[in-house]
């Protein structure tokens, strides 16, 4: 199989659910913009590459929305600074708040699953006592004009999002430590055992989620001009569906940037084309369920059927191994 | 010869630190929320009264009933549920709604608690495939979101002309129904997952999946009868959270999962599953509660109280760890 075949069917299931929402979008709306839809729900690609990275190194990181909304109120309480200089600050708060979690992770040797349910509250406390209990406003609103140019066909928000994911796509594929991720996160024990730093590992992991999280978080309030303590809640779960509908296993060591970007595009659609015909919010909430409900169920069946035919090859081959075998020695 | 010697010590010294650790792991809850109590009790004034506990207590039942029943599923090794709230807010129009149609708030509750288990059970078969339970939740707590708030067209339902609030109401010696329900809920659910062979297989198929499979336990049927557990919690806390609040909306209870999902990890079960038990969660529940009323109590305002909440959900689930840690050594 040449090598372009075998791409598109590792990811064949959603690029067949991608071509179903954007056709369904434009059979029920003619009107429907892929391009002015998919803007407003960037950040959301970068929070879901950054917790595909936790997720691919076998580790999950349920505190990024509650990060996202923190490196919100820094930017918007800096703003003062400047809105780049507080950009800035708020994304190297929420790498080092990361890197920060990542290494007590790995030093406690604790279930990521639970010390970020902790971090998850904690973190949005923190919102709270950045922000004062209120949501907060840039001073000077005309400082956020800065996001709305175009550069080509491409705003800046977009440039910043797909510089991520090349980024990340290279990091995980192409270097050392990202591959080590790969690694800690297939086969962990053996992985150690070989001599990848399970400690390195962990801190890169959860900084790129924290620092991710911190940029789409910055991105919103910057664009928006406000932060609000209880804000991007729904983050969380939005960023998680992506990554999951994109094809990233929760298993870990498995899944790429594109997985991503499919999942992210696939949501971004669907929630942005319902959002067109006038349906309310909840109802891209009960669709994106549907389609996560349906992914993860068809994922198991495709696998139980391979796995399934997998094992009557095998059996098959025994098989016949074995009559060829009792030939062999009647004709002896 | 030397090393013979020391061999024995060195085990009996070893052993004696998993049996230290293993007492302080089971204690130091109940201890630390005597400790609070007794610390607040003497330095906040208005915090010795009857009505002061009695608000800890209503507080702990509703997420308290809850995180006993999710106790199940975390200890069959299937973590923890993400769609609480759904669930939830779900039961509570369901409560509502039939409430007002047949004047009865006795049938209203049945049928929302039977609403909430058949969700359950559906929910139970998809992860006992094998699906991951985080996954599986959160998708049901999507679309059972979406549900509620199309069917009630994300408006606020209320109960109007008849009365749905007698469970949350009703008083026994001045202590309020939900409080006996979550007591009642508690000893039940530790019963039923100590003493019974359901409850045994939930715990050996947590402990050790591949195992349990070996021996004859069925993951499909052991994984419904948790979510059976979690869904009964479920339905339960929400008849009771309907009827206090007279009124429930699709957005209502936002903070509920988390709560849920803390109480049961700060009261020391093990999100790896085998290890725990509901009064756990219960206790995890009321400490959580006891440190919130406290703070309302001293005046600090919403957003210290979340952060001071975050650091000792840390704290506590960080000691519990490591205590675990030394006790399997």
């Amino acid at each position: 199989m040449s090598s372009v075949s075998a791409w598109f069917k590792r990811y064949l299931l959603q690029f067949v659910l991608l071509i179903v929402v954007l056709s369904s979008m434009y059979a029920f709306n003619p009107q429907f913009h892929v391009e002015s839809s998919i803007e407003r729900i960037i950040p959301l690609g970068v929070m879901a590459a950054g917790l595909a990275v936790t997720m691919i190194a076998g580790e999950f990181d349920l505190s990024i929305a509650s990060m996202a909304a923190f490196s919100g109120a820094v930017t918007v309480a800096l703003s003062g600074l400047g809105l780049p200089v507080s950009v800035t600050i708020g994304i190297l708060s929420g790498i080092l708040l990361g890197m920060l979690q990542g290494w007590a992770i790995a030093k406690l040797g604790i279930s990521s699953l639970v010390f970020t349910v902790g971090t998850l509250i904690l973190i949005r406390g923190m919102t709270w006592l950045v922000c004062g209990g209120l949501s907060i406003r840039v001073d000077d609103i005309t400082a956020t004009d800065i996001f709305r140019g175009k550069i080509l066909f491409l705003s800046p928000l977009s440039i910043t999002a797909l510089a991520i994911l090349i980024g990340l796509g290279v990091f995980l594929s192409r270097t050392r430590w990202g591959r080590e991720l790969y690694a800690l996160g297939g086969a962990r024990p053996e992985a150690i055992a070989a001599g990848v730093r399970y400690k390195r590992g962990m801190v890169v992991a959860f900084g790129i989620s924290g620092g991710c999280s911190a940029v789409g978080g910055s991105l919103v309030s910057a664009l928006g001009g406000s932060a609000a303590p209880g804000a991007l809640e729904v983050m969380l779960v939005t960023a998680l569906s992506a990554v999951l509908v994109g094809g990233i296993s929760l298993a870990g060591g498995r899944g790429t940037m594109v997985n991503v970007f499919l999942g992210f595009s696939i949501i971004a659609i669907l929630s942005a084309g319902l959002a067109g015909m006038g349906a309310k919010a909840f109802v891209s909430v009960l669709f994106i369920g549907l389609l996560l409900l349906v992914v993860v169920l068809l994922d198991y069946f495709l696998r139980f059927v391979s796995e399934r035919d997998r094992r009557n090859r095998i059996r098959l081959a025994a098989a016949q191994a074995a009559s060829h075998e009792a030939k062999v020695f009647v004709g002896v | 010869m030397t090393t013979l010697d020391k061999a024995p010590l060195e085990l009996r010294d070893r052993a004696a630190v998993r049996k230290a650790s293993n007492t302080v792991r089971n204690w130091a809850l109940p201890i630390l929320i005597v400790l609070v109590f007794i610390i607040a009790s003497v330095t906040v004034p208005q915090f010795f009264q009857f009505e002061t506990i009695r608000a800890i207590l209503l507080a702990t039942s509703i997420t308290g009933i809850i995180a006993v029943g999710m106790t199940a599923i975390t200890l069959s090794g299937n973590l923890f549920s993400l769609g609480v709230t759904a669930s939830a807010v779900f039961s509570g129009v369901v409560y509502i709604w039939v409430g007002q149609a047949t004047g009865s708030m006795y049938v209203a509750a049945l049928v929302a608690i039977i609403a909430a288990v058949v969700i359950g059970i559906a929910q139970g078969f998809i992860v006992g495939l094998g699906l991951n339970t985080v996954i599986v939740t959160l998708a049901a707590g999507s679309i059972i979101y979406g549900v509620t708030a199309i069917l009630t067209k994300g408006e606020v339902v209320q109960a109007k002309g008849t009365s749905l609030e007698g469970f949350a109401t009703f008083q026994i010696m001045g202590i309020p129904l939900p409080i006996y329900i979550f007591v009642l809920f508690t000893a039940v659910s530790w019963f039923l997952t100590e003493h019974t062979l359901i409850g045994r297989n939930i715990h050996l198929l947590g402990a050790n999946e591949n195992t349990a499979r070996n021996s004859g336990i069925s993951r499909m049927r052991t994984t419904i009868w948790a979510f059976v557990s979690f869904s009964l919690g479920i339905g339960i806390a929400a008849v009771l959270q309907a009827s206090q609040m007279h009124q429930i909306q699709a957005d209502n209870l936002p903070g509920l999962t988390m709560d849920v999902v803390a109480a049961v990890l700060v009261g020391g079960t093990a999100v790896a599953g085998g290890e725990g038990s509901p009064v756990k969660s219960a206790i995890g529940a009321l400490f959580i509660a006891t440190i919130t009323q406290i703070m309302v109590l001293v005046g600090i305002p919403q957003g210290p109280r979340y952060f001071v909440l975050g650091v000792v959900v840390l704290a506590l689930v960080i000691v519990l760890h490591l205590l675990r840690k030394a006790g399997t050594r």
